[in-house]
């Protein structure tokens, strides 16, 4: 939902209550709808989850692209028309000559996803957002599609946002990490510093309720009780306390605040795992 | 029983003391969609020979298509198989019919992928976790209420919760009210499908550690089928991997981990990222060209050599089987241990 918000893409009857949203030094959220239209299309690319739902299955995929290039105005037709192979190729379609013609359902799910990427960095966007993009594909398939995103993203000297529920892609493609729960930024910081001294508890165990692929003998997974808050029924004061093992009565009633726990590192906490003694033994109780 | 004398398959290894299931050859082709007139055929399970230790968990894991839930279901009989034999104890599966059948149905027992779909919305919980006892003739009334609410209680249930329907639980909820089904009825061995893959990240470990507790309360067993490879090698004491209808690989969990045999049980190792930045940064995914083959059409001899980095001539010409390269460990492969 932050990721649309950032686009305006809010579906009714949602919308931005208050805030802003800086790009650069112009604020999204007052922009006309075609100041918006520019951003979009020209600054910003959004790559979802499910490549299916995001294409049309009744245009062929080289079309779809030179459309995108040609609907922000940046490339002529007849420049977005030269420019589909060359994209197809840049996300590595295998014998991108013979699928331009092809039809979405042509694709397999990873080429799919390589094919919105193509659309989305036809226009040599400065923001990448990728929301879940490797979450419906096989773990060989979202290797080399992660892979492409970093080349990419380095080629283009794009910032990416990268939206997921995998602690392990964070550590693989991103510099610095921001940890939401229940609409809140509960910690923030460089993702080594994330990973190797989380402060918040919630960050803490999500990152021991994963097995590792490389865990050498076996040790038992940090569980996290109960489950996520209704966003219509959110509790008082931390909205984690329910299901943190680590809590004081001060969670109970006061929300806290998003403090610097380390220089670059803030976390949205009144206990923070340093000052807690022996967690691995407390949180398996 | 059709032990062959040179024990060389994984259905057939000398290390397990105590096999509870035994997978013989087991094939299910599936007619392809495309018409009556489509001789196309699915090869979705071809030649699978496996072995379930007593009181083991055997991970099954490959990606999606690979035919890794169909030999779950062909294995609890939801599906018949097309060729090959199934041995639960010494007792040939294939070939039990009628009484025999429903009797073995008690002591096998499946959870599903999808908890959503696999419970009944119009049935209160009490009717789905009860209503194996009443098709078996186990047990009505006050008795069978009584086992409801201790299974419920076992899987980490409020008992009082039995007269409210599936919608008014969470997905981690659901996941338990379909594990309460599935041990109801006292069963010795579970087929476990992607029991954990819908949902949310932070429920998952509250499953895997139930299932684990589960398994060591009620001396079970299981086969944990899975497309992740870290889930499946955490609670599994061995493993195998499957690709395109065939198992590639087979060994216990710490010496696959150490030592991959397979060129695609390595590639699957390699592809898996790890929740630490230091690591990520020299770790080298192999990545594979193109996608995964059809099972329709899966390709001659070896069915992974379209897309390995180390295939030779021989692998497009020469099936390699699934032979015994160490104790207690399988691979297909002509160049094991080479990638």
């Amino acid at each position: 939902m932050t990721a649309l918000s950032l686009l305006r893409l809010i579906p009714e009857p949602g919308k931005i209550t208050s805030g802003r949203i800086l790009y650069g030094d112009k604020d999204v959220v007052q922009m006309t709808d075609e100041e918006i239209r520019e951003f979009r299309g020209n600054e910003v690319a959004m790559i979802f989850q499910d490549p299916m739902t995001s294409l049309n299955p009744v245009l062929r995929v080289g079309f779809q692209i030179k459309e995108a290039m040609a609907a922000h105005r940046r490339f002529t037709s007849a420049q977005a028309e030269e420019r589909v192979l060359p994209m197809l190729q840049r996300v590595r379609i295998p014998a991108a000559k013979e699928r331009v013609r092809d039809y979405p359902h042509q694709f397999s799910g990873g080429m799919r996803q390589r094919a919105m990427i193509a659309m989305g960095v036809s226009n040599e966007p400065s923001l990448l957002i990728a929301d879940e993009p490797t979450t419906a594909l096989d773990v060989t398939v979202q290797a080399s599609i992660i892979e492409l995103l970093r080349d990419l993203s380095r080629e283009l000297r794009a910032a990416v946002i990268l939206i997921t529920h995998n602690m392990a892609l964070v550590a693989s493609l991103c510099n610095r990490v921001i940890v939401m729960y229940s609409g809140r930024i509960v910690e923030e910081g460089p993702t080594r510093a994330i990973f190797k001294n989380p402060q918040h508890p919630y960050t803490w165990s999500l990152l021991r309720s994963m097995p590792r692929v490389d865990e050498v003998g076996h040790e038992r997974l940090v569980s996290i009780r109960g489950l996520p808050p209704d966003l219509s029924k959110m509790p008082p004061g931390c909205k984690f306390h329910p299901r943190c093992r680590f809590r004081i009565d001060k969670c109970l009633t006061e929300e806290p605040t998003l403090d610097e726990v380390d220089p670059g590192q803030y976390a949205r906490c009144w206990v923070l795992m340093k000052n807690v003694k022996n967690p691995e033994a407390e949180a398996q109780k | 029983m059709s032990t062959p004398a040179a024990a060389t398959t994984p259905a057939t290894d000398p290390t397990l003391k105590n096999p509870l299931v035994r997978v013989v050859d087991l094939v299910k082709h599936f007619p392809a969609a495309g018409g009556l007139l489509s001789r196309n055929i699915v090869h979705a399970v071809d030649g699978v020979n496996l072995a379930i230790e007593q009181g083991e968990t055997l991970g099954l894991v490959g990606e999606s298509g690979c035919g890794k839930s169909t030999l779950g279901r062909v294995i609890v009989r939801l599906l018949p198989a097309t060729s090959g034999h199934l041995y639960y104890k010494d007792t040939d599966l294939t070939a039990l019919r009628g009484e025999k059948l429903r009797r073995m149905r008690q002591e096998v027992q499946m959870i599903f992928q999808d908890p959503y779909a696999s419970l009944n919305p119009r049935m209160t919980v009490g009717d789905i976790v009860s209503e194996p006892l009443r098709n078996f003739g186990v047990s009505r009334g006050k008795k069978a209420e009584q086992r409801v609410q201790e299974m419920m209680r076992v899987v980490g249930l409020n008992p009082n919760f039995v007269n409210r329907y599936p919608h008014e639980f969470s997905g981690g909820q659901r996941q338990r009210i379909g594990i309460a089904r599935a041990l109801v009825l006292d069963p010795a061995f579970i087929v476990a499908d992607e029991p954990i893959s819908a949902l949310d990240v932070s429920i998952q470990a509250q499953i895997v550690n139930l299932l684990e507790d589960l398994q060591a309360k009620f001396k079970l067993t299981y086969l944990f089928i899975a497309h992740d490879l870290s889930v499946v090698r955490h609670i599994s004491d061995r493993v195998a991997v499957m690709y395109l209808g065939k198992i590639v690989e087979v060994g216990d969990s710490e010496s696959i981990r150490a030592k991959p045999l397979h060129p695609y049980t390595k590639v699957l190792q390699s592809s898996v990222p790890v929740p630490d930045p230091d690591l990520e940064a020299e770790r080298k995914p192999i990545l594979l060209r193109g996608d995964i083959p059809s099972p329709v059409n899966p390709p001659s001899a070896c069915r992974f050599h379209t897309r390995c980095p180390i295939a030779q001539k021989i692998c497009s010409e020469v099936e390699p089987p699934l032979e015994r390269k160490e104790n207690g460990r399988y691979a297909a492969c002509h160049f094991a241990g080479q990638l």
